[in-house]
């Protein structure tokens, strides 16, 4: 790698404020995991990195919200997350996620706001956080912003994100009567990259499907809401016929892309297969 | 502001200060410190042979910018406070869990780590918490059998 200058503040603000250097490639790093294999690369050389990992405590924090949703500081570690018991009370399909999401060693650098920054298409906890309706609260020299993650990607490695903005809070509404699963293919070891991944959300009434989210990711430059596919399953009760259709209207309305995990005609009979699998996951929870 | 630092930090119990690039990883500043146990491999975080300490908590070294262990305790394959091997080194060594040994401080490290958190580890378990370390002499048989001596061992 070649020499950077690192600077490493001590609260949010100023980490911000140090981001602001004209034209020279300036970066924040937080766990280092993602923007490590960048630089080892050559994609990517920075003239200075700021360092998020003296910053205030708090900002590592993981709590549960008076409304029963909760709140993740950017610098929350992967693992902090997969132990963290408010974390599987209120959302247990991001602990579940968590256990095959890369390794141990990794788990214990990588942070949520690094994992939600890097706008890898392939990335397990993007999808999840969309299908569970998840925002993150950013902080710039313009102000406070709160984005859902939905709306995070523009493109493959694309954020909204400005240059000079950092994502300080992730946010999970109360998921109390809704059923999710994420199913993540991977075609070597479970913790390997996907070749797809699919996230569902479900919110249910006596049976009956209210509403519904579903997210594909892996497979195209940015996770991806499948609405066609959610609309075939308002008001039914899920039955085999239902999902069938549900896994073709999924099929049908999106153009997935090949990579080295996979072909797109392969991929799109995982989507095909997998979205009616996850839907069955989601329900088999409630059980 | 440099692109070269001094950091201070416990080795192996030992404080050592070192001038350090910012850009050099935790792997290439205890080379340079003569530790040759945590060793460079995938170079990605994939396979393990890196893995080192820092505050008790496993991280892939070669991942891992030198400059973030400045106030840390580090700790590598090399510590041996006793001054002998410890229950997981002697079961890796009674189960022949290696042949060359280039991934084996990285196994018994994480191995270590594993009986902290799972003191009676099945074998999805050891499964799972290693998929993280690769080798490639592929002695995956034995290093099972060497995990599930080392728990017995522990509980002794
Ligand atoms: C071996 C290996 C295997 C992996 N396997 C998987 C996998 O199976 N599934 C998966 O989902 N992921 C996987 N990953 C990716 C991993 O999840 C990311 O590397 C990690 O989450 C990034 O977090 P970080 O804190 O290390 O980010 P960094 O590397 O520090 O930063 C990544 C990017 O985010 C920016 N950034 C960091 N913090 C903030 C912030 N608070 N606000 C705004 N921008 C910020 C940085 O500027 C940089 O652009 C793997 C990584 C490795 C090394
Ligand atoms: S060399 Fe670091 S994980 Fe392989
Ligand atoms: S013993 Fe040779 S790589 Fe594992």
């Amino acid at each position: 790698m070649a020499p950077f200058e690192l600077a490493e503040p001590h609260t949010l603000s100023e980490a911000i404020a140090l981001l602001n250097a004209g034209d020279v490639p300036v970066r924040a790093i937080a766990g280092g995991t993602a923007l490590m294999l960048m630089m080892k690369a050559g994609v990517f050389q920075p003239a200075r990195l700021v360092s998020l990992r003296r910053v205030e405590a708090c900002h590592a924090e993981i709590t549960v919200m008076p409304d029963g949703g909760l709140s993740i500081g950017a610098m929350a570690t992967l693992s902090s997350l997969a132990r963290s018991a408010a974390v599987k009370q209120a959302a247990p399909v991001i602990t579940q996620t968590l256990k095959t999401l890369s390794n141990v060693r990794v788990r214990n650098v990588a942070t949520i706001g690094g994992h939600l920054a890097h706008g890898d298409p392939h990335m397990d906890l993007p999808p999840v956080l969309t299908a569970l309706g998840a925002q993150v609260r950013t902080l710039s020299p313009v102000g406070e912003r709160t984005r859902a993650v939905a709306d995070l990607y523009t493109g493959y490695y694309e954020t909204v994100l400005a240059d000079n903005e950092l994502i300080s809070e992730v946010i999970v509404p109360p998921q109390s009567g809704s059923l999710a699963a994420y199913l993540k293919i991977t075609t070597r070891a479970a913790d390997d990259w996907p070749t797809l991944g699919i996230a569902v959300s479900l919110q249910m009434e006596a049976d009956i499907v209210k509403a519904a989210r579903i997210v594909v990711s892996a497979a195209t430059n940015t996770p991806l809401r499948l609405e066609v596919a959610e609309q075939t399953l308002l008001g039914t009760t899920l039955d085999a016929v239902t999902l069938l259709r549900c896994g073709d209207a999924a099929v049908s309305s999106v153009e997935l892309a090949a990579d080295a995990h996979g072909s797109a005609a392969y991929k799109r009979e995982l989507l095909r297969v997998y979205t009616q699998r996850a839907l069955r996951q989601a329900l088999a929870v409630q059980l | 502001m440099s692109a070269t630092r001094t950091i201070h930090f416990t080795l192996n119990g030992d404080p050592v200060t070192a001038q350090i690039g910012t850009h050099q990883h935790l792997v290439e500043v205890l080379q340079a410190q003569g530790l040759t146990g945590a060793r460079e491999s995938c170079a990605q975080g994939l396979c393990g042979c890196c893995t080192v300490l820092v505050n008790d908590v496993a991280v892939s070294g070669c991942l891992y910018l030198a400059a973030f262990a400045d106030g840390a305790d580090v700790r590598t394959i090399e510590y041996a406070p006793a001054g002998k091997l410890d229950v997981v080194q002697e079961a890796f060594i009674e189960c022949g869990a290696f042949q060359c040994g280039y991934c084996t401080p990285g196994f018994i490290l994480m191995t270590r780590q594993l009986l902290d958190a799972h003191p009676d580890p099945s074998e999805d378990d050891i499964r799972h918490y290693l998929s993280g370390n690769l080798c490639r002499c592929a002695a995956y048989p034995e290093i099972i059998k060497a995990v599930k001596l080392a728990a017995v061992k522990r509980r002794g």
